[in-house]
């Protein structure tokens, strides 16, 4: 795959080396002095274009014409937007990226800027500290890309209200599925009458709601009162539960 | 007329002032809050603290309901994102735009708005006044890329046919005014000194019509 990346800042620089790693082809376009002169430490000289990226021949410098994908990386969201509308009225581009640093722009960054994909970090690392606090020790392994499902990791506790129930009587969402269970070192595929043992690590594919759910029953039964007891509550409530 | 000014520089300071004093409804916006301190003390348009493309700002400002959007802040980068939006996501259809820099003109040819370029404008009057004083622009069409301009014969001109002074694909005769009196030119009329005709041509083109009148002389 060939990305034109317009933007060499840390997001950019960090996209353009994990993308070299998996050996596409990259250019990386700036014009500031001090980012480029880090950029030169970091990426093949090859792959960096210095230059406005909002002159048609700075872009045509990098071949854009030729990418499969433009990413807008930049730290003003005109530029990005800018960049994204050029890409694919002017080059053809197939698939343009921006980054959003603004919330407030989020609302723009659409087909009619021709922005196909919007990165919204404020957006994601927003939602990502919610999940944490209301997940407690459960680990997002993978989001899925479609939809609202990802594919989380959590160690059961001594103690879980969750050991010694079989899954099918543990009242799991429909759209919580149990997927595999490591047990001593070894995987055991789960069935309906498997049942939960302290120490199990337990993958499961499932939404926001199935895992607040999971969260609750692979914690420990808190006493009423305590801080735990009222965090659960909370959680129940979907108080600090994400999107 | 209701008229969203974006950009409260020295640009959009005066021409807030201008549409104001027409009588014009105007709500200016600029991130700026110290920027509106350039209107003046009797200006009683709407004034707008904040950043162009925030959706909240555009609609206290009144975009929706504005008869005309004039984007004229000294990025031109952000005057194409703002145009583009109020065109685009607001189907407002009088849009105006300003560019700054002319490097970034193409950039706002690309979005296809409408935009005054104050610089090249000025310098190209700066330019033409330079020059002699034997042709001269009368009238500018979009930022001066075509021009009307008025030429005095010279005697060297006298009996000669329109065709043979004005080069075709350079030039286009409009009229020819001959004792206060125009008529519209045909290539075979002779001229005489003392006519005035008048031209549309671009900068390249009367410069090649001056070049021509230098050598005759």
């Amino acid at each position: 795959m060939f990305v034109v990346i317009v933007g060499g800042g840390r997001t950019g620089a960090q996209l353009a080396s994990l993308l070299l790693s998996q050996d596409h082809e990259v250019r990386v376009i700036d014009d500031r002095k001090d980012v480029l002169g880090r950029i030169h430490h970091e990426l093949p000289t090859e792959s960096i274009i210095e230059g406005d990226p909002l002159e048609f021949d700075v872009l045509e410098q990098a071949n854009i014409q030729q990418a499969d994908v433009v990413a807008a990386v930049g730290t003003r969201d005109d530029y990005n937007l800018t960049v994204c509308y050029i890409a694919r009225t002017r080059y053809k581009v197939p698939r343009t990226i921006a980054r959003v640093n603004n919330p407030r722009d989020a609302w723009l960054f659409d087909e009619r800027f021709h922005v196909d994909v919007a990165v919204n970090q404020a957006d994601i690392l927003a939602s990502l500290i919610s999940e944490e606090m209301s997940l407690g020790d459960m680990i997002t392994l993978l989001k899925l890309r479609r939809g609202n499902y990802s594919l989380v990791e959590e160690k059961i506790p001594a103690g879980a209200r969750a050991i010694g129930v079989a899954i099918k009587d543990l009242g799991l969402p429909d759209h919580c599925v149990i997927a595999a269970i490591i047990r001593n070192g070894e995987v055991i595929v789960p069935r309906g009458v498997t049942t939960f043992e302290a120490d199990d690590e337990v993958l499961a594919v499932t939404d926001s709601e199935g895992a607040l759910r999971l969260a609750e029953l692979f914690s420990r039964a808190a006493k009423d009162g305590s801080r735990e007891a009222r965090v659960q509550r909370s959680v129940r409530k979907g108080l600090l539960g994400g999107s | 007329m209701r008229v969203v000014i974006v950009g409260c520089g020295r640009f959009g300071a005066e021409l807030a002032t201008r549409l104001f004093q027409g009588g014009h409804e105007v709500s200016i916006i600029d991130a700026d809050e110290a920027s509106f301190a350039r209107l003046p003390d009797n200006f009683e348009g709407r004034i707008n603290q904040g950043e162009a493309l925030d959706r909240d700002v555009l609609h206290r400002a009144g975009i929706e309901k504005a008869d005309a959007v004039a984007v004229v802040t000294d990025s031109d980068i952000l005057n194409a994102a703002v145009g583009h939006v109020a065109h685009t996501y607001y189907n407002k259809t009088n849009v105006v735009v300003r560019n700054h820099d002319p490097r970034y003109r193409p950039i706002l040819e690309a979005y296809g708005l409408q935009m005054v370029s104050a610089l090249s404008w000025g310098a190209q009057r700066l330019e033409e006044m330079i020059y002699h004083d034997d042709v001269r622009p009368v009238f500018s069409a979009g930022n001066g890329e075509v021009e009307i301009y008025e030429v005095s014969v010279p005697k060297e001109w006298s009996g000669h046919s329109l065709s043979d002074v004005v080069i075709e694909g350079t030039c286009i005769p409009v009229s020819i005014t001959r004792a206060g009196r125009a008529m519209l030119p045909s290539a075979q009329i002779k001229i005489e000194e003392g006519d005035i005709i008048h031209v549309s041509a671009t900068l390249g083109g009367v410069e090649a019509l001056r070049n021509h009148m230098n050598m005759s002389k």
